[in-house]
């Protein structure tokens, strides 16, 4: 029998993959268009970003327009890699049930 | 935890994946009012040069709308992504803009314009926008606004000055007013439709 392929737990996570997926979509992305997007809360969305940073699927940038701070986060191609495979192991776990995205 | 739990969650995931990855291309633009604006500023400025006989008043509502439009577009713009599609169309706009701003100011002061020559190529710029960004989006409604600019600007260049100003505005309704409205509902529609979606 073959082996199955193992899923990133550091995608897997709910709110991490569909924050990674809301990303793959867009150039970049402000923290308060992720917050209404995924509806999470403030704490909670910090923390699984910085996770997703941390991994280094994702990168931030901190910067002030009129005055206002805004922080702006964008996939990076280690993110993409990840989803990538993270979406083929998915379709082989699920028997290629798995729509193409 | 069951194998049937398994597929379940999984499957969960796809479905989660796949909605959010829609979220994200959706296009969050609203750009509606600013046809109608571009279309109303062109009625103004018709208008103020034929009963106000100025020359001040093609340049300075034309300066007027570009202000207004890059005002309200950046503060409704504010927050939301920017995606490659939007940037696309958006860059069509804006060269578009600059260089018709170009051309006709130049134009306008060289005194080698007439009616003619200026309908022909705003009809011109604005079909070729209009198509440009209605084959991005693959919307019919705007590849049709490019066709009846492209028709004011070939009625331009062979009808009278009386038959070039018609189409001028008859393209004006059509291609930015009405068109913008159109867009405007849509827009609308798709803002009550979307809701936030919980992860």
């Amino acid at each position: 029998m073959p082996e199955l392929p193992e899923l990133n737990p550091v995608i897997h996570g709910k709110l991490r993959l569909a924050l990674l997926s809301l990303l793959s979509g867009v150039d970049e992305a402000e923290f308060t268009w992720l917050r209404a997007k995924t509806g999470a809360t403030d704490g909670n969305l910090g923390a699984q970003l910085l996770k997703l940073e941390e991994a280094g699927y994702v990168s931030v940038e901190k910067r002030f327009v009129l005055r206002k701070p805004q922080t702006l986060y964008r996939m990076t191609e280690a993110g993409r890699a990840a989803l990538t495979e993270y979406v083929a192991a998915l379709r082989e776990l699920l028997g290629g049930a798995a729509s193409s995205f | 935890m069951n194998a049937e739990t398994d597929k379940s969650e999984l499957a969960e995931r796809v479905k989660l994946i796949e909605s959010m990855i829609g979220e994200g291309r959706r296009s969050t633009t609203k750009w509606g009012w600013s046809f109608v604006l571009w279309g109303v500023a062109y009625y103004v400025a018709a208008a103020w040069a034929t009963w106000g006989q100025s020359w001040l008043a093609w340049p300075v509502t034309m300066v007027a709308a570009a202000v207004i439009s890059s005002v309200v577009g950046s503060r409704i713009q504010r927050g939301k992504p920017e995606t490659t599609l939007g940037r696309s169309v958006g860059a069509v706009w804006i060269a578009m803009g600059c260089a018709l701003m170009v051309v006709l100011i130049s134009l306008g002061f060289s005194g080698h314009g007439d009616a003619h020559v200026f309908i022909a190529i705003v009809g011109a710029m604005l079909a070729v926008a209009h198509a440009t960004s209605g084959m991005i989006l693959k919307w019919k409604a705007q590849v049709a606004c490019a066709v009846v600019w492209l028709a004011s600007a070939v009625a331009a260049c062979f009808g009278s000055a009386k038959v070039a100003v018609l189409a001028f505005l008859i393209a004006t309704f059509l291609g930015q007013i009405v068109f913008g409205i159109y867009a405007m509902v849509l827009e609308s529609r798709r803002r009550k439709r979307d809701g936030a979606v919980n992860a």
